[in-house]
């Protein structure tokens, strides 16, 4: 009887010391608050029906243990090692008409950020997009042995009505002067953006260099209208965006050059993305990012646009630059190509 | 006891006093002491028609409407106002201060070849022709014009 009470004593302890050694080695202060890297792909291609060579953007998710938006990660950690084919093809009535290779190009010139530009390889192809077609983009990545997808329709032609091409008719841009830009509608588009593309010239000791400012208006939508789309340039707003992206320099002396218009028009899908990426108003404060690729992320579109260069601005307009209360003091030349106060009119 | 909450009373009906004195109506701060001014103005109207000829529609167009405020700013280049010209507008209004305008309206021809010049456009394609005139704006009034093109 005792013995059986001992080895039923000596049991319960031994089951003790192996829960206790069970829960020591449990215990550990070191988590793992990350899942794995899933090195999704992330894709960016927008066909645009004007250009004649298109792009696609490849790269992958990645993770890092520190605070993502402090630490930038590291090169490779963007991209996906081994082979990589990317195809697309151009569709018509179900029928495959042309197939293209993209190839890596690693010339194009990057702007400095946070994320690193080395080993950002961008891929290219000369194509130029049909209207009204479909086109397929397939992404076979050798590491993972995967293939993304993505389809789109490309848009028809952009006709641009105002401004025309037309450098006798000058623009007129000023405090209490507005300029209506006018395009036809495409089909199938989903949102339309006007870009003005605003040139000057800087002379420094004797030195002049040319310069612009782009700036790029609100999104437009397609609307109901089926004769014209427009969009208002403000005259004022103009004014104001010199003042606040030029510097107040004594030592430089600006004139005027021109003013360009660049009309784009997106697809359906390109609107999507757009939204599902602009901050959220409401309830929902976190919105799924669109998508539209398949097996991975990112956009798959077609842009048209239309560039209308050239274009001069009134000498009303330039004087406005010179004198007006916004932009007095940024040294620009009226449109005599000086500086006389009393060319100054009473209204600016 | 009652003498106490009397004298209570007292210094409450004096308090009361003083606070009700205190107490100025109060004063109106007025509208904004920066007297806005509203410019006067009238208004200036042009009819921009482009006259019709042999040549298709679509090759002459607007290309220019600028008002000075003499015939010598106009020649000179020195305009008060210069309208965004466009092919489907056909009136112009300039809210302007009263007084005499001159204007100046321009077509251009975009023909090609020879057409331009045989329709009497000066130089061939890209010559222009103009219309020049003038006009007195009245105080609120819309005054009305159509510029005319010779030749």
């Amino acid at each position: 009887m005792v013995e059986v009470f001992n080895v039923r004593k000596l049991g319960c302890i031994g089951l003790l010391v192996v829960l206790l050694f069970a829960g020591l080695q449990s215990c550990s202060t070191e988590f793992d608050v990350t899942a794995d890297n899933l090195d999704v792909p992330i894709v960016y291609c927008l066909l645009n029906t004007s250009d004649s060579v298109q792009y696609v953007r490849l790269q992958k998710t990645y993770l890092i243990e520190e605070a993502a938006l402090e630490y930038p990660p590291e090169p490779d950690s963007m991209v996906f090692p081994g082979e990589i084919q990317i195809t697309m093809e151009r569709l018509q009535n179900g029928i495959v008409m042309e197939t293209y290779r993209f190839q890596p190009d690693s010339n194009i010139p990057k702007d400095s950020g946070f994320f690193p530009t080395e080993k950002h390889i961008v891929y290219k192809t000369n194509a130029k997009v049909e209207a009204n077609s479909i086109y397929r983009l397939y992404i076979y990545l050798g590491s993972k042995e995967k293939v993304v997808y993505a389809q789109t329709t490309s848009l028809g032609k952009l006709t641009v009505v105002d401004p025309m091409q037309l450098p006798l008719r000058k623009i007129s841009l000023y405090e209490g002067n507005n300029y209506t830009c006018r395009w036809l509608p495409v089909e199938d588009a989903g949102l339309y953006q006007v870009v003005i593309r605003f040139h000057y010239s800087e002379t420094r000791d004797g030195i002049t260099t040319s310069h612009y400012i782009d700036w790029p208006q609100g999104f437009s939508t397609p609307g109901s209208s089926r004769d014209y789309l427009s969009k208002d340039i403000s005259g004022i707003r103009f004014m104001n965006v010199l003042k606040e992206n030029l510097a107040v320099d004594p030592g430089v002396t600006r004139t005027v050059d021109g003013i360009d218009f660049h009309v784009l028009s997106g697809a359906i899908e390109l609107k999507y993305y757009i939204e599902s990426t602009s901050p959220t108003e409401g309830a929902l404060m976190e919105k799924p990012v669109y998508t539209n690729v398949t097996n991975g992320m990112g956009i798959f579109s077609t842009i048209s646009q239309v560039d209308v260069t050239g274009l001069f601005l009134s000498a009303v307009t330039v004087d406005s630059i010179a004198y007006s209360r916004f932009t007095r003091n940024l040294g620009f030349l009226d449109h005599t190509g000086d500086r006389d106060s009393t060319n100054e009119l009473a209204d600016f | 006891m009652f003498r106490f909450f009397s004298k209570w009373i007292q210094y409450a009906l004096v308090s009361g006093l003083i606070m009700v004195a205190g107490c100025t109506e109060p004063v109106d701060p007025g509208d904004d002491p920066i007297d806005v001014v509203t410019p006067v103005t009238g208004t200036l109207e042009i009819e921009f028609r482009v006259p019709g000829s042999w040549l298709p529609p679509s090759r002459v167009v607007r290309a220019d409407l600028s008002i000075a405020t003499s015939a010598e700013n106009l020649y000179k280049g020195h305009f008060y106002q210069v309208a965004n010209v466009y092919n489907s507008k056909l009136v112009y209004q300039f809210d302007i201060p009263p007084g005499n305008y001159y204007y100046q309206a321009g077509i251009v021809c975009l023909a090609e070849g020879d057409s331009c010049s045989a329709a009497n456009y000066p130089g061939g394609r890209y010559g222009m022709k103009w219309a020049i005139g003038t006009a007195t704006v009245l105080e609120d009034q819309t005054i009305h014009v159509v510029p005319q093109f010779t030749n």
